[in-house]
C-alpha cells in the first residue's frame, strides 16, 4: 500500500490527472466558444443568439448558451444584442466617441420595452458623472429633423446634447441592448440594429 | 473571483501552461521513462473530461445561480428555499459589486427564488398586473432550459395560481389553478416587473412582492 502511494506520488499520475483535467476543461472552453460563434449572428457589429434556453436543444448548444448567456430568456421574451465593436469592426474603446444612429421609426420594435446599457468587458454597470447607465424608451431623447435618433457614446457630455449621450467607462466597454416581447420584425430577422459610429 | 477570471483569464492560463511545461520537462530530463504514467493519465483524463465539462457546464452555470440566491440572495440577504425575494431598486451601477443586479436593467425589478418539489407541490401566485409587462421564468438546473413561463406573453397580466409540481408528484390539480411541471425537483425561478421610470417603482415593487410561492395547505 504505503509502496503504491510512493509510486503515486512519484510516477506523475497526480500530474497527470491534474494536466489532464486543465486540459480537458481548456478544451471544452474553446469548443463551447467555437459552438457559440455557430449559433451567433452579427449583423452591423451587434451580436444576437436566438437559440438559447430551449427545452429541445442539443448538449452542444445548451452548454454554449450557459457560457454566454447563463439562464437567459427565450429569444421571443427578451432579444438581447451585444456589440463589443463598432460598425467597422474596431474594438469600442472610452477612449474614442461614438455616436447610434436610429432612422426614423427604427428604435428597436417591441410589446414591452427597448433598453441599451453600457457595461464593462464583463457585463457589470461602471460609475458615471451623470449616473446613466442607459438610455430606454422611457429617455426624452432629441430628435433629429427628419426623424431619426441619435444616441451619443463617448467620456465627455456633447454639448447641447446631452439628453442623448450615454456615458462610456475609460477604456473597452461593451453595449447591450435589450428588446423585450421582441415585434415580428425582429422575430422575423428582419430588423436590424444600425452599426455604431465612430465619430472622426 | 469571477470577475477576476473573466478578465485575467488569457494570462492565468498561460502561466498554467508555463508551469506545465516545466514540470514535464523536468520529468524528461531526468529519462523518458518518468514522463510515460504521467502522459498516459493525462490523455485519458483530457479525452473523458473535455465532454463531462462540456455536459456539465448548464448545470454549474446554473448552480452558480443557486449559491447566489441561497447564500447571498439580491441585496436583502439570503433568500431561502421554495420563497420569492424581490429587489426594491432596479439595477444600477452602484448595485454592490459581485451582485447580479450589477448586470441588469434598469427598466426591470428582478424576483429570483429556488425550487426544491422534493416535499410536495407549491402554489405560485401572481397578482393582476393590469396590462403591466412581467414574467417568471422556470428554468431547470440539469440542461439550463426554460421549461415554463408565466407572465405577459405566455399567460397574460391577471391574476392567477400555478400550481408547481416534481417529476414524481401524483395527485389532482387543484380547481381553477394551472398545472406546470418540473422536469426536476429543482428548479430556478426569476422574475422580471417592468418598471416605467422612478415614480413607478413604488408600483411596481408593489406588485413584484406579490408575486409568492405558497404551500398548498396555507393557499
Amino acid at each position: 500500500m504505503a509502496g503504491f502511494l510512493t509510486w503515486v506520488s512519484q510516477s506523475g499520475v497526480v500530474q497527470g490527472i491534474i494536466i489532464g483535467a486543465t486540459f480537458a476543461f481548456l478544451t471544452a472552453v474553446l469548443v463551447m466558444n467555437a459552438v457559440i460563434k455557430t449559433v451567433t449572428t452579427t449583423v452591423n457589429g451587434w451580436s444576437a443568439i436566438r437559440a438559447c434556453g430551449r427545452p429541445e436543444n442539443g448538449v452542444l448548444v445548451r452548454a454554449a448558451c450557459a457560457k454566454a448567456l447563463p439562464a437567459v430568456n427565450v429569444f421571443e421574451e427578451a432579444a438581447y444584442w451585444t456589440a463589443t465593436k463598432d460598425g467597422s469592426g474596431q474594438g469600442l474603446s472610452g477612449n474614442q466617441e461614438y455616436v447610434l444612429r436610429f432612422p426614423a421609426g427604427q428604435l428597436p420594435p417591441n410589446d414591452a420595452f427597448w433598453s441599451l446599457t453600457v457595461t464593462d468587458m464583463v457585463g457589470y454597470m461602471v460609475d458615471n458623472p451623470i449616473n446613466r447607465s442607459s438610455i430606454d424608451d422611457g429617455s426624452e431623447l432629441v430628435e433629429n429633423s427628419d426623424g431619426s435618433i441619435d444616441i451619443y457614446l463617448q467620456r465627455a457630455a456633447p454639448s447641447g446634447r446631452e439628453q442623448n449621450w450615454l456615458p462610456t467607462p475609460a477604456g473597452k466597454f461593451k453595449l447591450m441592448l435589450r428588446a423585450y416581447l421582441p415585434g415580428t420584425e425582429i422575430l422575423n430577422e428582419k430588423y436590424q440594429v444600425p452599426p455604431i459610429m465612430r465619430i472622426q | 473571483m469571477n470577475r477576476l477570471i473573466l478578465k485575467y483569464g488569457f494570462p492565468i492560463t498561460v502561466v498554467i501552461l508555463a508551469i506545465f511545461a516545466w514540470v514535464v520537462f523536468q520529468r524528461i530530463s531526468r529519462g523518458w521513462d518518468e514522463v510515460v504514467p504521467l502522459a498516459i493519465v493525462a490523455v485519458v483524463v483530457w479525452v473523458l473530461g473535455a465532454p463531462a465539462f462540456i455536459y456539465l457546464w448548464p448545470r454549474i452555470t446554473v448552480n452558480g445561480f443557486k449559491r447566489a440566491i441561497l447564500k447571498h440572495g439580491l441585496g436583502g440577504g439570503p433568500i431561502p428555499l421554495n420563497s420569492l425575494y424581490a429587489a426594491p431598486l432596479t439595477s444600477s451601477s452602484s448595485a454592490p459589486a459581485r451582485s447580479l443586479l450589477a448586470t441588469g436593467t434598469n427598466k426591470l425589478l428582478y424576483v429570483a427564488g429556488w425550487l426544491d418539489l422534493k416535499k410536495g407541490p407549491l402554489i405560485l401566485r401572481v397578482p393582476d398586473m393590469a396590462g403591466r409587462y412581467y414574467s417568471v421564468q422556470f428554468t431547470d438546473p440539469s440542461n439550463s432550459a426554460n421549461f415554463a413561463y408565466v407572465g405577459k406573453r405566455a399567460t397574460g397580466t391577471r391574476a392567477g395560481e400555478y400550481f408547481l409540481t416534481g417529476p414524481d408528484w401524483n395527485g389532482t390539480v387543484p380547481a381553477g389553478m394551472t398545472r406546470i411541471s418540473s422536469p426536476n425537483n429543482s428548479a430556478l425561478v426569476v422574475g422580471r416587473v417592468f418598471v416605467a421610470n422612478e415614480s413607478d417603482l413604488p408600483t411596481a415593487y408593489g406588485l413584484a412582492q406579490q408575486i409568492q410561492l405558497v404551500p398548498p395547505n396555507l393557499a
